[in-house]
């Protein structure tokens, strides 16, 4: 009987033992992963000792366990500092969106600080109606279209070609490229360069002098080279040709940086008004929106002239109408970077870190 | 070029790999290119080598003088606009003739003689772009070395027909007074160039042996590769290195729209001017404070980013860090001319402050305009700095933090250190590195501010504080003053300190990290 029950005991014992082991893996293996998805605040960490013991100590317990005023008053202005934080960055956005959409009288008025009052979608219109506004935006999406795409390309291609260690003198003209990235003649003889060339008032000034990026071009170099060498060998070996390997092998392959230096080319593009503000000062229709946009904004209230209110309107109320269009301006600027970028934050974060690796 | 290697008379088909004689492809592949690289190296060492550079370097020349426009050979009017290049005479016709609409309504002057010179500006600079392509393929084996003669030789010869036709239409204007004939330095220039190397290109054919018919059209690899890369160095030259021969701006007494030459010559005037004028000196005085002041206050407070990353990896929630970051860097991405907005659509008369704090809370004066006073510039200047560049910056820290070892923390953990203390022991020392990179990149940029920035939030009142060095080049060359003699000065001075600061902060980076920056 006792006998019996010793070795149910026993078994029964064994059993929870084994069941206890096996939660324990299960633990283990979950805290293994926790650690790795919870890189900064390890709460579970795994202590073993001379003899090969391992014990799990949990951190969270044991914060709770000793969590001190202090810790809560940092946790409350930790969070505190972080929202005032994003609300400074996010509100002018806010405010300027709010104004465009609001009746240009409120606006005047100083009515519309937190809520839009007045709906009304007039200033886009009006917007619209201000002769070079569409010829500048244009001019904007045509230069971000095209300006990014060369860039690309050649950057590409030309990180493609600095890998390549049989290149006739390449560790010179690779210099040659990446000196430029921290020398420049100066703005004045810049500009008289592009002048001598005949850019000055064409809008291939926009394009041609941005194909050649060097800092693109390093960061392309410095992902091509992480791509492993045997995969062009063995095209080599098939007899294909640079240009072949280039766009069948590295093209596809690099696409993710290529993503990188689109979307920063695109954003420089778009942004960009110093080539537009000293090239195209004969030129209004080259001009592009951030120029535009500058030149309204320095301009300050006589903007009534482009409105297209006619004399009949009462002077201030056509003050108004400038003022809100000043900013519907802004708001038609920053529309493209706004919806751009929290889908392209990724490549964003990407691609300054690929520039650290560099430095 | 790379086409030359895939002519169908090639005997090793590639991709034939199917063919059961052929089975070590890849050994045979090789030891043909070891051929291949013997006889390119061969042809060299031989004299025409020497010949085949002279005519490469003066194709280089022939190429660039193309957008030259004061080496352009079809200006053979003085009213012909001194600012067009040949490239630009061959690819409009109406450059050409811009200032002689009138007289060709009217019929005073017959089209023909610039329906002549443009056609010459045509056939020169295809001629020019033949030889150039021509003596680019010379670079190949003595195959390809015979087709390129058929290139270069003819490119050049209608290179100096076309000029040629330059010079007719030249004769032809000379009788007629209205248009002002003269040869311009190019037409001889180029009529030298170009026969030089059309006898060059005569002599390396008669000196290259003839090609075996059955050699294939190779080119070295490192030629070809050369080839290819040869279009964007030509870019880079013409829009980095060119520049540069701007710089003679500085020695002359220019004045915009005018022609340079030299009994303009101004010497080290506008150097001495520079220290010796008194208005001059307080200007520069004054902007080089602004300027380092700007840079400083960046410098000082360059540890922001930094301790807002720390704070930032403090953060359990995880939505709430993503949504924190991403917010935070937005600012980063739009241009300086739009924060001025943003700026004014708080800060001025009728903005934010000024509507809710003055006129609905009365906790100011209303209608006050932030933007047009002078009092506080450089700090109001840096905070704009940090709401656009704070978030950004922070997120190679962020992903530094990411990369520190784990079991640092847990062994600091297991220590007994506290929060702060992990931050102090563990996390600073891990990014300390990245900082001082980041440091001394700003140390070695503090004289280049930037243009943009402050153009945009410049005006009247505030201009003795905000003119940094970008912004006085600007001011006192392309704005109002068109001084462009002392803007290059103090432009050159500035790149020329800005290059050796980088390379100290270079050497010093070697000296302390054992590596370079760049």
């Amino acid at each position: 009987m006792d006998d019996e029950r010793i070795t149910n005991a026993e078994e029964q014992s064994t059993s929870v033992m084994s069941r206890a082991e096996r939660e324990e893996q299960a633990e283990l293996e979950r805290i293994e992963q926790s650690q790795k998805e919870k890189a900064f605040n390890p709460r579970k960490v795994t202590i073993v000792d001379a003899e090969g013991n391992e014990t799990v100590v949990d951190m969270r317990k044991k914060a709770k366990f000793r969590r001190q005023p202090g810790d809560v008053i940092f946790y409350i202005l930790d969070y505190a500092f972080f929202a005032l934080f994003t609300i400074l960055c996010i509100f002018p956005f806010y405010y300027l969106f709010i104004n465009t959409i609001s009746d240009p009288d409120m606006v005047s008025r100083g009515a519309v600080n937190f809520i839009p009052k007045g709906f009304t979608l007039s200033n886009y219109q009006k917007m619209f109606a201000v002769s070079d506004m569409w010829q500048s935006v244009i001019v904007s999406i045509l230069r971000t279209i095209l300006g990014t795409a060369t860039m690309v390309v050649a950057s590409g291609f030309v990180g493609y070609l600095v890998t390549k260690e049989e290149m006739w003198h390449r560790k010179f003209f690779y210099r040659f490229l990446v000196i430029t990235m921290y020398f420049n003649a100066g703005l004045i003889p810049w500009y008289m360069n592009m002048q001598m060339l005949g850019l000055t008032n064409h809008f291939v000034a926009y394009i041609i002098p941005g194909i050649v990026a060097p800092y693109n071009i390093i960061l392309v170099k410095t992902y091509i080279e992480g791509i492993p060498g045997e995969l062009q060998e063995s095209a080599y070996m098939d007899g294909a040709s640079h240009m072949t390997v280039f766009w069948k092998i590295i093209w596809p392959l690099s696409k993710p940086i290529l993503a990188t230096i689109a979307i920063f080319g695109a954003v420089g593009n778009w942004n960009s008004f110093q080539d537009s503000l000293l090239l195209m000062s004969n030129e209004p229709k080259l001009r592009t929106l951030q120029h535009v946009l500058y030149v309204y904004m320095n301009q300050a209230s006589d903007v009534t002239s482009v409105t297209g209110t006619g004399a009949g309107d009462a002077a201030a109320r056509s003050v108004a109408a400038a003022k809100t269009i000043k900013y519907t301006i802004s708001m038609v600027s920053i529309i493209p970077i706004l919806c751009v970028y929290p889908f392209m934050q990724q490549y964003f974060e990407e691609g300054i870190m690929l520039g650290a690796v560099k430095g | 070029m790379s086409e030359e290697t895939k002519l169908p008379d090639r005997e090793p088909v590639p991709g034939e790999k199917t063919d059961p004689g052929e089975k070590n492809t890849p050994e045979k592949k090789k030891s043909e290119k070891m051929k291949v690289r013997y006889t390119g190296e061969g042809t060299n060492k031989e004299p025409a080598a020497y010949l085949f550079a002279c005519q490469r370097i003066l194709a280089l020349l022939a190429f660039f003088f193309i957008f030259i426009p004061s080496f352009n050979p079809a200006r053979i009017s003085e009213n012909i606009r001194n600012s067009i290049s040949l490239f630009t005479s061959a690819v409009s016709y109406s450059s050409i003739v811009t200032n002689f609409s009138f007289q060709l309504e009217r019929g005073f002057i017959d089209a023909g003689i610039f329906y002549l010179l443009y056609a010459g500006a045509i056939v020169t600079v295809l001629g020019i772009i033949a030889a150039g392509v021509g003596i680019c393929m010379s670079l190949g084996n003595n195959r390809v070395k015979h087709v390129s003669f058929m290139v270069t030789i003819p490119g050049s010869l209608a290179s100096l027909v076309g000029l040629t036709l330059i010079y007719f239409s030249y004769v032809q204007a000379s009788a007629v007074k209205e248009i002002g004939a003269m040869i311009p330095v190019g037409l001889p220039a180029y009529a030298i160039l170009m026969g030089v190397i059309l006898v060059l290109g005569v002599i390396t054919l008669l000196v290259v042996p003839k090609a075996d018919p059955a050699e294939d059209f190779e080119m070295h690899t490192k030629y070809q590769l050369f080839l290819m890369f040869l279009p964007f160095a030509l870019l880079t030259f013409v829009f980095a290195y060119l520049p540069l021969w701007g710089w003679r701006y500085a020695f002359f007494h220019y004045k915009p729209g005018e022609v340079l030459s030299m009994d303009k010559w101004a010497g080290s005037t506008y150097f001495v001017q520079l220290l010796q004028n008194s208005a001059t000196r307080r200007d520069i005085v004054r902007v080089l404070g602004n300027t380092l002041a700007m840079s400083a206050l960046g410098i000082i407070t360059s540890w922001v980013p930094l301790a807002f990353a720390i704070l930032l990896a403090e953060i359990g929630n995880k939505t709430f860090k993503r949504f924190v970051q991403t917010f935070t860097t937005i600012p980063n991405f739009i241009s300086w001319v739009l924060v001025y907005t943003i700026a004014f659509t708080i800060f001025s008369t009728e903005g934010f402050i000024s509507n809710f704090f003055g006129s609905q809370l009365g906790w100011i004066k209303p209608g006050t305009n932030y933007l047009m006073s002078d009092s506080h510039t450089w700090l109001k200047m840096l905070a704009w700095g940090m709401w656009k560049g704070t978030g950004w910056s922070a997120i190679i820290y962020i992903a530094g933090i990411s990369g520190i070892d784990q079991q640092l923390y847990e062994a600091a953990t297991v220590d007994g250190a506290g929060r702060f203390q992990k931050i102090w022991h563990v996390t600073i020392p891990g990014l300390m590195p990245t900082f001082m990179v980041m440091l001394l990149l700003a140390v070695a940029g503090a004289l280049s501010n930037g243009l943009d920035q402050y153009l945009v939030f410049s005006n009247q009142a505030n201009m003795a504080h905000m003119e940094v060095l970008d912004l006085y080049v600007y001011n006192i060359g392309i704005g109002s003053k068109g001084n462009i003699p002392l803007s290059t000065v103090v432009g050159m001075t500035k790149s020329i300190v800005s290059i050796v600061l980088f390379f100290m902060a270079n050497t010093i980076s070697k000296l302390v990290r054992g590596e370079s920056i760049v």
